[in-house]
């Protein structure tokens, strides 16, 4: 029974995603409600995964029943209370867009649930075939997301490009999955783990060759650099907010249970890869740095711009070295933890506000429709600008603390040019950034797009400040500045580190 | 309290700023709050100035953690070299409030105290990482301002600017970090106060080169050293008046300072090694940019070439390496900031009433405006160096800096110092002394209102006590120089 209480968040979260799904075929109930039902559902399976946030702790409950696929540890934790707080930020940031497209219906709530069932599951497989459904519970759902309202010739481009390349990618998972079976018998990390150390080096090709093509998954869900193209297209056709979603909280799921493969079972055998992944990574920023600057569209520019934050993760990936059985340089883990949080807020903040102001219209898509928004909505311009700098890494957000440690440990690690190269990419993200905060803040608005009734106090609005106030506060800390010790920064990277402890139990 | 009188002098006017964005008061109530502001800062680093020991080390110390992981702390002190350019800030901003008539919106005036609390901070800094902080975030009001209430292709020039100096100080944190992770390697702890990584001897000297460089880029750019000034001119044409004496009466006189503070401490050999290149780029600058001014017909172009011509003057003197150069540049750094500071207030006041802007279409302001002309004129001789004001001492003590290093190079300076007389006098003479020529359209101008006299009388009177008692000020500091050119050339030799 004791154990009980490290299955409720993900239980809960299933069970609110079945609740929903029978709630919505009554057509009376109204998208409010379903916001109000699912984020009570969340809230509640946030403070469970909260109380265990501190605890070092890492079990596979009920083996009879669930066989060891499911690792439940401080680290698949830390990682189930960034996802669950990033789908409930994004259903209080798009309240307002949620109620103004007609074709939201209740169902959708579900299928978002579903997709956080998911995601939170993948956090804690330790077995490819359950981190590979899992994986699909997520990515399917994602799919039906993005292809909503398939009226729009650009949605119905995105739900088909992403179906058939995510299709087409989860085959190249399989084949990976079986070589592995293959080569080890058994699909458990633990067992792939003993068979490389018992193995000395020999009879690891087939393993190899699994593995590669098992990580191309992982490149192309996180859009690395030869898996890349897809993101600007299905993210300019996808909903808003689901953008936000996909930018933000699908990411880090990727993330959780790829770390756990890397850091904690092949971990030796991870310098076959060094190569291949400095040259990804220098091509990931320079093909985001190049696609970035070059568009026009404020959501395609955000696309883009999140190639580039990808390649800064794998910047603090490779930085990891690994060396005489042991992972020479564990707090580049702790950075990719940090990072991961302050990306999630960020793009979370800038995706979700860009939904919120073309909630009422449609036609806050390109640059110059961001003009004049400083004057018309001055309260959503300054946090739009807050999230603008912190994406670029700009002192006092928490973008600035995510960038200096990744670089710190890049540099700690070795990789010089590599970090200099980022830089490079850093300072071209000023131009793109800045751009959109000159265009809404040096320009008058454009006729077109002046309109007078908002109503910017609604849940939407406080949400967002919600996040910027994380972005800001993750940034400078509260105990310099408000002498409140326990908001400080170094409590987010203690609880990274705590994390990623928990996977070495 | 007065530990912390530090961080009250730096924090005010952002807790201010904050304060005035949710008020719905007209401009003229936030522009006399944002006033009283930075007198009531002018008063606490008076009363600093009073308590200040020069004899002793860094005072008035606050030392707590910011990032423990890391090593990070919010670390700030004050020695004679800081105090005396936070006195020069304290003095300029307030005054520089009376004069500045273009803050007509409330946007204004919050970013105007915003970029004194970046400046402040980055002056007080003593972790590289708090220093690299505030020094970015200083910028940002900038970008705005330039954006907001520039001229011409404003917004082009605010993000080139903005890029450019990003980019030289990206390059610098890649060196901060770098310096951190040094010394992490060598003592196992993590440190960036400026003083702990003073201590780092593992480095050879390749490495050492090119992290000084990568300071040299962020602190080039901002001051502006010659090859990376190009970003000057068309900013301190498009740019409002306000913005520009921020950025040259203030931000590039942060940049000397950081050399000063951060770049030799920390690389004493290689600034040793490379000195006589650094002086002769400086001097080569004050040549470049004084004839580059010479030939300019914008006012505003030209006082921006002659203030980088200053500026290379500055970085001249402290590269050579004795106390003469160091105390002359410190002396010119205050001067330069007040003469400068005017003259650009000054010609911001012209260019508002006249709407001319260059000098050709200028003429006959000494008729209309006597006592704008007198304070013009003040300023501008103490820019040039007539003996009696500021200017003269601080040049005197750079050439003779400059002469004890290389006698070439003394003479070459003391040669080109002519330059800045010519271009300034013939401006001078050009567009306010000469009558305007005949059908030429009419001229609107105004002398100065009482409000406008009372902000410029302490710049007069700074100018000429500190021309003829300049002991008064240099004792403040020269005491700590000297400490710091002996410890500088001690470790430069001993390695």
């Amino acid at each position: 029974m004791s154990n009980f209480i490290y299955l409720i968040p993900t239980l809960l979260v299933l069970f609110g995603a079945i609740a929903l799904l029978f709630m919505s075929m009554y057509e009376k109930i109204s998208v409010k409600s379903h916001i109000f039902v699912s984020s009570l559902f969340l809230v509640i399976a946030l403070v469970f995964a909260l109380v265990n946030a501190n605890t070092l702790y890492s079990i596979q409950p009920y083996d009879s029943f669930l066989n060891n696929v499911l690792t439940f540890d401080t680290f698949s934790n830390f990682f189930n209370i960034l996802l669950i707080l990033g789908t409930l930020l994004t259903i209080l940031i798009g309240e307002h867009y949620l109620q103004h497209r007609s074709y939201f219906k209740g169902e959708f709530f579900s299928i978002l649930l579903f997709a956080l069932f998911g995601m939170m599951v993948l956090a804690q497989a330790n077995e490819l075939i359950t981190a590979f459904i899992a994986l699909e519970i997520a990515s399917f759902s994602v799919y039906i997301m993005v292809g909503y309202n398939s009226d729009d010739s650009k949605r119905v481009e995105a739900i088909f490009k992403y179906l058939v390349l995510g299709a087409f990618i989860g085959a190249f998972f399989l084949l990976g999955l079986v070589l592995v079976f293959g080569t080890v018998a058994s699909t458990n990390l633990a067992d792939i783990y003993s068979y490389i150390q018992a193995s000395n080096g020999s009879n690891l090709e087939l393993l190899y060759v699994g593995l590669t093509l098992i990580l191309f998954t992982f490149l192309f869900k996180i859009a690395a650099f030869p898996f890349q193209s897809w993101v600007l297209d299905i993210y300019r056709g996808a909903p808003m907010i689901i953008t936000a979603y996909m930018a933000s909280t699908f990411k880090i799921a990727i993330f959780s249970f790829f770390m756990r493969l890397i850091l904690d079972y092949i971990a030796p055998i991870i310098d076959f890869w060094d190569t291949i992944l400095q040259v990804v990574i220098i091509l990931t920023l320079l093909f985001g740095t190049w696609l970035a600057i070059t568009q026009d569209i404020v959501k395609r520019m955000l696309a883009a711009s999140s190639i580039v934050h990808t390649g800064y993760l794998l910047l603090a990936f490779i930085s990891l070295s690994y060396a005489n059985n042991t992972i020479l340089n564990i707090e580049a883990a702790y950075s990719i933890m940090f990072y991961l949080i302050a990306y999630l807020v960020s793009a979370l903040g800038a995706f979700g506000l860009a939904s919120h102001i073309i909630s009422e219209t449609n036609i806050k898509v390109t640059f110059d429709d961001f003009k004049g928004l400083a004057k018309q909505r001055p309260f959503l311009a300054a946090m739009m600008t807050i999230f603008m700098l912190s994406l670029a890494g700009i002192p006092g957000t928490i973008g600035f603390i995510g960038k200096v440690y990744v670089f710190t440990e890049a540099l700690k690690a070795g990789y010089v040019a590599l970090a200099i190269f980022a830089i490079f990419a850093t300072i071209v993200s000023m131009y793109y950034y800045l751009r959109l905060i000159a265009v809404m803040y040096f320009y008058p608005p454009k006729e077109e797009c002046i309109s007078e009734d908002f109503n910017d106090s609604r849940v939407s609005t406080y949400a967002i400040l919600f996040v910027a106030v994380l972005t800001v506060v993750g940034g400078i800390g509260s105990a310099v500045v408000f002498f409140i010790p326990a908001l400080n920064i170094d409590t987010l990277i203690n609880f990274a580190q705590l994390a990623v402890k928990s996977l070495f139990l | 309290m007065s530990a912390d009188i530090l961080s009250f002098i730096i924090f005010l006017p952002a807790i201010v700023a904050i304060g005035l964005m949710i008020t719905t008061r007209d401009v003229n109530t936030i522009r006399n709050i944002a006033f009283l502001t930075t007198t009531v800062i002018l008063a606490l680093v008076l009363k600093l100035y009073l308590e200040f020991e020069p004899s002793s080390g860094m005072q008035f110390v606050t030392n707590v953690a910011w990032i423990e992981t890391y090593g990070i702390n919010y670390y700030i002190g004050l020695d004679g070299i800081s105090l005396t350019i936070l006195m020069m800030i304290a003095i300029l901003i307030p005054t520089s409030y009376l004069l500045l008539w273009e803050g007509k919106t409330k946007g204004y005036w919050i970013n105007m105290l915003l970029v004194q609390t970046g400046v402040t901070g980055t002056l007080l800094s003593l972790d590289v990482v708090l220093f690299y902080f505030f020094w970015e975030i200083m910028l940002l009001p900038v970008f705005l301002m330039i954006g907001q209430f520039g001229f011409g292709d404003k917004v082009f020039t605010t993000i080139k600017v903005t890029v450019y100096t990003m980019a030289g100080s990206l390059l610098m944190l890649v060196a901060i970090l770098y310096l951190g992770v040094a010394y992490h390697s060598e003592f196992g702890v993590w440190s960036f106060a400026y003083d702990k990584l003073m201590q780092i001897s593992i480095l050879d000297y390749n490495t050492k080169v090119w992290l000084f460089l990568g300071f040299l880029v962020a602190f080039a750019i901002k001051i502006p050293l010659f090859p990376l000034h190009t970003w000057i001119m068309e900013t301190y044409k498009n740019a409002p008046t306000g913005a520009v004496f921020l950025l040259s009466s203030i931000m590039a006189k942060l940049g000397v300072y950081a050399v000063l503070r951060f770049m030799i401490p920390l690389f004493p050999e290689v600034y040793i090694e490379f000195s006589t290149w650094f002086v002769i780029i400086g001097l080569f600058g004050l040549v470049y940019f004084g004839i580059a001014a010479l030939m300019q017909d914008d006012i505003k172009r030209m006082f921006a070439y002659s203030s980088a011509s200053h500026l290379s003057f500055i970085a001249a003197g402290i590269f050579s390496l004795n106390s003469y150069g160091i105390n002359g540049a410190l002396y010119l750094i205050i001067a330069h900031a007040i003469a400068t500071g005017a003259l650009f207030l000054l010609v911001g006041l012209m260019q508002e009433q006249t709407g001319f802007k260059t000098i050709k279409d200028l003429g006959g302001i000494a008729k209309k405006a006597p006592i704008f002309t007198f304070v013009f004129a003040v300023m501008l001789f103490a820019n040039v160096g007539l003996p009696g004001t500021n200017g003269f001492v601080s040049e005197l003590l750079i050439i003779f800096g400059v002469f004890n290093f290389n006698i070439y190079l003394g003479v070459i300076a003391a040669l080109s110092v002519i330059i800045g007389a010519s271009y300034m006098l013939w401006m001078f003479q050009r567009a306010i002394l000469q009558d305007r020529p005949e059908g030429s359209p009419e001229l609107n101008m105004r002398d100065l209102k009482i409000k406008e006299i009372v902000g410029l009388v302490p710049w007069v009177v700074l100018v000429f006590i500190m021309g003829f008692y300049p002991e008064v000020f240099i004792d403040k500091f020269e005491p700590t120089v000297t400490h710091y050119l002996q410890d500088i050339l001690q470790i430069g030799a001993t390695r």
